[in-house]
């Protein structure tokens, strides 16, 4: 008898079904990818499962009862534990605490036992091997750490089934093995593990089986083994991928940005021409965001830059200037630094073009709105209304709008960190292909990204960063995956880096 | 390593600052060591750490309390009021008002967790609702207090001040609530992300409620201390109470944004707050003055509490 079975499941939010008629099963002692585009319907079902939300239809059955949860802690009692996305630890209390926040051991006169805390605690991280200080805080932990603390406290409750929403994102590559070793771990003891990605790649390497999500419908569950990602991706959005635009030719005598990049360790140079789209590659944690955003005007203390073209050093003091000298960065993290979340489409499109879009200071509602719809058209965004607040749109399209606000400033050097992260199949297409057009029409333009193949499909050329520093440097004919890969991770480059 | 012992600086800024400004007080101002000078400091402190106490609790929980200082007011009128020199009724009219503060609290808790307020905002309607009160009631001073609580107010054992004593008590109690009991836990869990906290099962309507009666209650107890040092029921003696409080907090290390607080630390705050002034007195700097310098100190406070950079 299957552990989890689900049959006819259904869920509606005011009147628009974000899952329709699901029926699958999964087994204890699997790993099981739960994949899909944006919008298909994955995070529902996980929330019905944790308890989060109430079907609207269907059952949900576990050993072959039927259950229903009325909260995340009844799933929890049901030994049903997710680990999600977005990390709910608090930064101020020490690893122990956060582990059992809410059921803290208490000692007779109703105090706290906090040496039972620190045993349980240390027992739990030795069982899974998990190398961490029961006493540190939390907000002194790496991402990667943190993430380890939040599947420690799932496993507390996780005596059935581990749900693991999008667990590999903020994932080094050696941190990525460690994970998945503790999964396989887990999934060997008899644990059923639902692995929510979007990295078909991983979801290839790990799982078992996998079920596939289209438009709030499960497609099909089909064993891992035998599956290549050409017939995921077909399951999943309908069609076969569309293979990204081959890179256009850069004009040899186009305009060249020269850039020094100095860190604690030396001055580096690169450069990049106009027209042309330059990868940059590396682990997470190698430094691409620290130089992207000291070229765009950010400098931290220790990473500073000074860009020249044809000679002239351009003012890259502030954003403010940078954005003047023609270099715009698009963040890698739009809620926290990218998007105005309450404010809608045509004031996030403007904002950063406003003093040429006001007249001494005075704002032109008619000429803003005009411009953002023309920006907006040009890159195919399709939105209800100019009016919605743009935190309501999905993320691809977010993305769209803050590349459109970057393009009202007419920028000559774009830099884009991870432009297609938490955007669908579809439409990472799409802004591959509007990152081509722009190069095309002239523009140089810096491309960070963690999925190599993205890398090798949209830039003329690859650096790759290892802790801090420029370590490869390899024409997009020459570079491959595992070329760049052993670089990102500190290995012997196949080109020297000059 | 650094970073561990900076840490260690920072969490205890506020022992370093107090002992030093002693230190250099006790030196340069022979009144200021004179053992009953000390005791009177510490007089003074008193009703103030009482609110310090309370205070904390809020802070910590990721919210602010305004209106302390007029419940204390209002149990210094309403108590002397009650008790007019009639030492049988300080009992009855003590836990009378003890559960006026504890009322007032829970309105405020209950409020809060129905209309989605900001406690700010709520706190501050509460102050001047309270001070109406106060005013409707009585625009003069009215009755006289007991003689067991000027004692208490004023009185030594073994040359330490009882009041003192008292708060001794109430920081310990205190200290240990927030760190060795679940609900301390929890506090300080909602306090720091109150998001995590929730899907972790704590309730924060629950804490939020309970907050506000620990602080109702310890601003009853500081209105009783303090009607025991002004004898009588002075409608203007809670005025301000509120901010002091605040400040003294902030300076003992608790972040405004929640999450991290230590009632020992805020008594540390107060007896600065408390040494400062006393100088100031002693060295017959004038009352105006007095202000601008509180000024800067609550400025200078609110410094010290930023977050530094490159921390997260």
């Amino acid at each position: 008898m299957p552990l989890i079975e689900v049959s006819n499941l259904s869920k509606r939010y005011s009147g628009v079904a974000a899952l329709r008629d699901v029926t699958f099963s999964a087994e204890s002692g699997e790993i099981h990818a739960i994949i899909g585009a944006n919008g298909a319907g994955k995070s529902t079902l996980m929330n019905l499962l944790s308890g989060v939300t109430q079907p609207s239809g269907g059952t949900i059955s576990l050993d072959g009862k039927a259950v229903r949860f009325s909260s995340p802690q009844a799933a929890q009692a049901a030994g049903i534990a997710t680990v999600y996305q977005e990390f709910s630890l608090v930064p101020q209390l020490s690893v122990a605490r956060n582990i059992f926040l809410g059921r803290e051991p208490r000692s007779r006169f109703g105090l706290l036992d906090r040496a039972r805390l620190a045993a349980d605690t240390r027992d739990l991280l030795e069982r899974y091997s998990i190398a961490l200080d029961p006493a540190q805080e939390v907000g002194s932990l790496s991402v990667a750490e943190q993430q380890m603390v939040e599947i420690a406290r799932a496993l507390t409750y996780a005596s059935r089934v581990l749900i693991l929403d999008e667990p590999t994102a903020v994932l080094s590559l050696t941190e990525q093995e460690n994970l998945f070793s503790i999964m396989r771990r887990l999934r060997d003891s008899g644990l059923l593990i639902l692995f929510v990605s979007h990295r078909l790649e991983e979801v290839r390497r790990i799982s078992d089986r996998m079920t596939v999500f289209r438009d709030g419908r499960n497609m099909d569950t089909r064993p891992t083994p035998g599956m290549t990602i050409a017939d995921v991706v077909q399951l999943m959005i309908g069609r076969t991928q569309s293979v990204p635009p081959a890179p256009h030719l850069v004009p040899p005598d186009a305009e060249r940005y020269t850039i020094d990049y100095a860190t604690g360790q030396g001055v580096q140079r690169i450069d990049i021409r106009r027209g042309e789209i330059l990868g940059i590659a590396g682990l997470v944690g190698a430094g691409r965001t620290t130089f992207a955003r000291a070229l765009a005007g950010n400098p931290v203390p220790g990473a500073s830059v000074v860009a020249q073209v044809n000679g002239a050093a351009l003012a890259l003091g502030t954003p403010q200037e940078a954005i003047r000298s023609g270099i715009v960065y698009l963040t890698e993290d739009r809620k926290r630094d990218g998007i105005f979340a309450g404010l809608d489409l045509v004031a996030n499109t403007t904002a950063s073009a406003l003093s040429d879009l006001a007249w001494r200071g005075i704002r032109n509602r008619r000429t803003e709105r005009v411009r953002s719809r023309a920006m907006l058209e040009r890159l195919q965004l399709v939105a209800a209304s100019l009016d919605l607040p743009i935190g309501k749109l999905s993320g691809g399209n977010q993305q769209k709008v803050v590349l459109a606000r970057a393009l009202l400033t007419r920028p000559q050097l774009l830099i884009c960190d991870e432009p297609t992260r938490g955007v669908d199949v579809g439409a990472k297409a799409e802004i591959y292909d509007l990152l081509c057009g722009i190069a095309a029409e002239g523009a140089a333009i810096l491309v960070i990204s963690s999925e190599t193949e993205e890398l090798l499909a949209l830039s003329h050329r690859i650096l790759t960063m290892h802790n801090r520093r420029f370590v490869a440097e390899m024409p997009v004919d020459q570079a491959n995956e595992n070329d760049i890969l052993l670089a990102a991770s500190g290995g012997t480059p196949a080109k020297e880096f000059s | 390593m650094f970073r561990m012992r900076w840490r260690m600086v920072e969490h205890n800024a506020i022992w370093l600052l107090l002992g030093s400004g002693a230190l250099a007080a006790a030196m340069f101002v022979p009144a200021f060591r004179d053992p009953e000078n000390l005791a009177n400091v510490m007089r003074q402190a008193a009703v103030l750490g009482v609110l310090a106490i309370g205070q904390t609790f809020v802070i910590t929980a990721g919210m602010i309390d305004l209106s302390i200082g007029q419940i204390a007011g209002l149990v210094v009128v309403l108590s002397s009021a009650m008790i007019n020199g009639d030492t049988a009724m300080t009992l009855p009219v003590v836990v009378l008002m003890l559960c006026v503060g504890a009322g007032i609290g829970l309105v405020n808790g209950i409020l809060l967790n129905t209309l989605r307020l900001h406690p700010l905002i709520l706190t501050l309607g509460m102050m001047s609702v309270i001070q109406g009160a106060i005013f409707t009631y009585t625009d003069r001073s009215i009755g006289r207090t007991s003689e067991l609580l000027t004692t208490l107010a004023n009185g030594s054992f073994l040359g330490i001040p009882l009041s003192a004593i008292a708060v001794a008590l109430l920081v310990g109690a205190g200290h240990l609530a927030l760190t060795r009991t679940r609900f301390g836990y929890h506090l300080v869990a909602a306090g720091g992300s109150p998001e995590s906290a929730r899907r972790a099962g704590i309730s924060l309507s629950r804490i939020r409620l309970a907050v506000f009666v620990i602080s109702g209650v310890t601003a009853a107890l500081a209105g009783l201390l303090l009607a025991g040092r002004l004898g009588t029921g002075y409608p203007l003696a809670g005025n301000g109470l509120e901010l002091d409080a605040i400040v003294a907090v902030v300076l003992g290390g608790t972040a405004l944004s929640g999450g991290r607080g230590s009632v020992i630390r805020s008594i540390g705050g107060v007896l600065l707050l408390a040494c400062i002034s006393n100088l100031l007195n002693l060295l017959e700097v004038s009352a105006y003055l007095q202000m601008f310098i509180k000024g800067l100190i609550v400025i200078l406070a609110i410094l010290i509490n930023q977050p530094r950079k490159g921390e997260a």
